[in-house]
């Protein structure tokens, strides 16, 4: 940790403290707030007809919500992992060429990576739908080049929702993978290989135990919302590959069951944050001083 | 052959719309507080849509409508029926097409009628099976309606539209009614083309021939009342054992291979386009599928019956303009202007005289709207006119959803159906 001198020891300490106010505030208003009120939600018994909550402590509907959705939330997992990984192995020779090989070209090639995310999340998955329904441009071609059967469908799969996911998140994995390959000294690499080091080897002790940070933020920036999606699944898939963000979204919309779909979210809030702290007890920084 | 059924079955119409529950029964039976906020109107309310309440109202000239997609009239981008509202009774009209789905329109609407706040609508459009509406009804968020500016609503509506109104308490009237059935693809299709055993039959050769072509409709109301035709119960009169063997049958039905998928409105499209030889639709959308050159679509004129639903414009308490809702009410209920929008919208028309008016215009705004429109429609009013869809022959069994006495009911069904679209 680094202090000014010219400040008295008693600010210095709280200087970062007092940096950190806002996203304090942010995240007390915009999260912990809305985060509570959810989990109270989920205690109470709801009229939809008026609104009306009465606080009645039903802790029973957590387990509930489990019991009757642990399924579906096994497979959002998988669903949610599979895409992850799907992305990390994409972006990571992405991003790495980026880093290192696109020179003066990089912001470019950067926009390029985005361009297509200009575009409306919802509009993306749709036009995949289009794509890929039994009469649209892929299915069609492979039909007529007899490489698939006339029944063949992509829609309503596995495989369609995790693509989905795949690709609709692949920013988020991309852009801290860059990041963090970015900041990687070139020198490092230089001198593993002036140590003998292949390529493999120099990936391996070098590049990839100073890149885990980043990977685990990408890891975590892709799996969470991809955990807890919803539009990939109803717009791609079909009941067989429910995800629980599609649960979610019923309990809330279709069946005004709010206390229901309360504790439903908590549960996936829960896991979520069993990563998150994952995060930081491994790669995160030990106190708030570490950043300054 | 009759426009909104006449001949409508006595069940359709029965209590539908009206509270089931009255104040007196409701306290005689001991309702717990619970139901009683479901069920009793607020007696400190009374006064709102009295006459003397009405008398205190006068004409604005704005109304702020609030409506689902496509469900008007439109050329060009305008809404003629709302246009000529502007030209003949000086009201211009702000419409929104912000309604999706029943539920999800309650819910937003709803701090602002608890709060005794305008919604900011004059005017909603809510369906008689739906929760939604109910809540409203039950909770007594609408305005009775001014039964003194209705003479064209007494004059040209149907003896079912009228009954609509008697039986909302004077609080809601129809915008236009529709079916939900099944509609097949005759060219893919050739067994049980009269009978909902076509999507629910699991037998082995039903299901070789239609594996993964048959498409549901996602919502819980539409995809249990619709099961419980196919078990031979009337949705009307069913009871929660009716409910859980129709919920079976439905799981029987998916669990065999036949469905493909539950869908919302999109249903249509996955038809139109082929992916689905047998689907469960709203009529309209199949009439304007067939006249858009889908000529295999049929709507199936199922023997088990088929579902008959209306769409109610109704005033929300708190409406800031609710003269100017009255007269367009009423406006819709001249033949002419109804003639007019089911010639575009497709769907079934409360206004039994809207049929002559659509085969032979009157001079002036509506024939030349009509023009207008079959510029943009390319379907002569003569088709539509003679569509079984948007004019059902009285060899169609209609029949009613299920309406909900009470919230305990509502959470059954939904724990009975509302799981089955999402694989549980």
């Amino acid at each position: 940790m680094t202090t000014t001198t010219s400040k008295s020891p008693r600010l210095g300490r709280l200087t970062p403290y007092l940096l950190g106010l806002p996203a304090i505030v942010w995240l007390a208003v915009f999260f912990v707030v809305p985060l509570v009120l959810m989990l109270a939600k989920a205690l109470q018994e709801c009229n939809p007809a008026t609104g009306v909550c009465t606080m009645s402590w039903n802790f029973a509907s957590l387990s509930d919500a489990w019991s009757s959705s642990s399924t579906i939330i096994f497979r959002s997992l998988g669903y949610a992992l599979a895409a992850t990984v799907i992305d990390l192995v994409l972006s990571f020779p992405i991003a790495y060429w980026i880093a290192f090989y696109a020179g003066r070209r990089k912001n470019f090639f950067l926009m390029m990576l985005l361009v297509p995310f200009f575009v409306s999340f919802v509009i993306r998955t749709v036009i995949w739908k289009f794509l890929l329904s039994s009469d649209g441009l892929i299915i069609h071609t492979l039909q007529n080049l007899h490489l698939v059967s006339s029944d063949y469908q992509i829609l309503g799969t596995t495989f369609a929702v995790v693509a989905g996911l795949a690709y609709n998140f692949l920013p988020f994995t991309a852009l801290p993978l860059y990041v963090s390959l970015e900041r990687l000294n070139p020198a490092l690499l230089e001198a593993s290989h002036d140590l003998y080091a292949g390529r493999i080897t120099t990936f391996r002790k070098i590049v990839l135990p100073l890149c885990a940070p980043g990977i685990f933020a990408a890891f975590l920036l892709t799996f969470i919302p991809a955990f807890g999606d919803y539009v990939n699944q109803q717009v791609l898939g079909g009941f067989t590959n429910t995800m629980v963000g599609t649960v979610i979204q019923n309990l809330f919309l279709v069946s005004n069951d709010f206390p229901g779909g309360s504790a439903l979210s908590a549960i996936v809030m829960g896991i979520s944050l069993i990563g998150i702290l994952a995060y930081g007890r491994l790669l995160g920084s030990k106190s708030i001083g570490d950043f300054v | 052959m009759t426009n909104f059924p006449e001949h409508i079955d006595p069940s359709v119409l029965r209590g539908l719309l009206s509270p089931r529950i009255t104040r007196r029964a409701a306290l005689q039976a001991g309702a717990i507080a619970g139901a009683a906020s479901l069920i009793l109107p607020a007696s400190a309310e009374a006064a709102v849509g009295d006459s003397a309440w009405w008398a205190s109202k006068n004409k604005t000239g704005v109304l702020n409508f609030a409506n689902w997609p496509y469900y008007i009239d439109t050329y060009n981008g305008k809404h003629p029926t709302l246009d000529n509202l502007k030209t003949t009774q000086g009201i211009t009209t702000t419409y929104s097409e912000v309604i999706e789905d029943n539920p999800t329109f309650y819910q937003q609407i709803r701090p602002a009628l608890q709060s005794g706040d305008p919604t900011g609508y004059d005017i909603i459009v809510m369906t008689d099976n739906s929760v939604g509406l109910r809540y409203l009804l039950n909770n007594n968020y609408l305005i009775p309606l001014d039964d003194s500016q209705l003479s064209k609503f007494k004059a040209n509506a149907s003896a079912a539209a009228k009954k609509v109104y008697t039986d909302s308490g004077k609080r809601i009237v129809p915008w236009q009614s529709g079916m939900t059935t099944l509609a097949y693809n005759k060219s893919k299709v050739t067994t049980n083309k009269t009978s909902l055993k076509m999507a629910f039959d699991t037998s082995r050769s039903n299901v070789a021939k239609l594996r993964n072509r048959v498409g549901m409709l996602s919502d819980p109301i539409e995809l249990g009342n619709l099961a419980l035709l196919a078990i031979g119960k009337n949705p009307a009169t069913s009871t929660p054992t009716d409910w859980q063997a129709a919920a079976t049958k439905l799981r029987e039905q998916r669990d065999s291979g036949l469905v493909k998928q539950y869908y919302g409105n999109d249903i249509i499209n996955e038809l139109k386009q082929g992916n689905l030889w047998v689907g469960q639709v709203y009529s309209g959308d199949v009439f304007q599928a067939r006249i858009g050159g889908n000529k295999n679509l049929v709507l199936m004129n199922a023997t088990e019956g088929v579902l008959l639903w209306t769409d109610n414009m109704c005033i929300p308490k708190g409406a800031e303009h609710p003269r100017d809702a009255m007269i367009a009410i009423d406006y819709f209920y001249d033949p002419a202007v109804a003639a007019v929008l089911a010639y575009y919208v497709n769907y079934m028309t409360p206004v039994p005289g809207a049929k002559a008016k659509m085969l032979a215009p009157t001079k002036g705004w509506q024939a030349t709207t009509m023009a207008n429109l079959l510029k943009d429609i390319e379907v002569k009013a003569s088709v539509i006119a003679s569509a079984p869809e948007v004019f059902p022959t009285s060899t169609y069994k209609l029949k009613s959803y299920y309406a909900f006495k009470t919230q305990g009911e509502i959470d059954t069904w939904n724990e009975k159906f509302a799981g089955i679209p999402t694989g549980s």
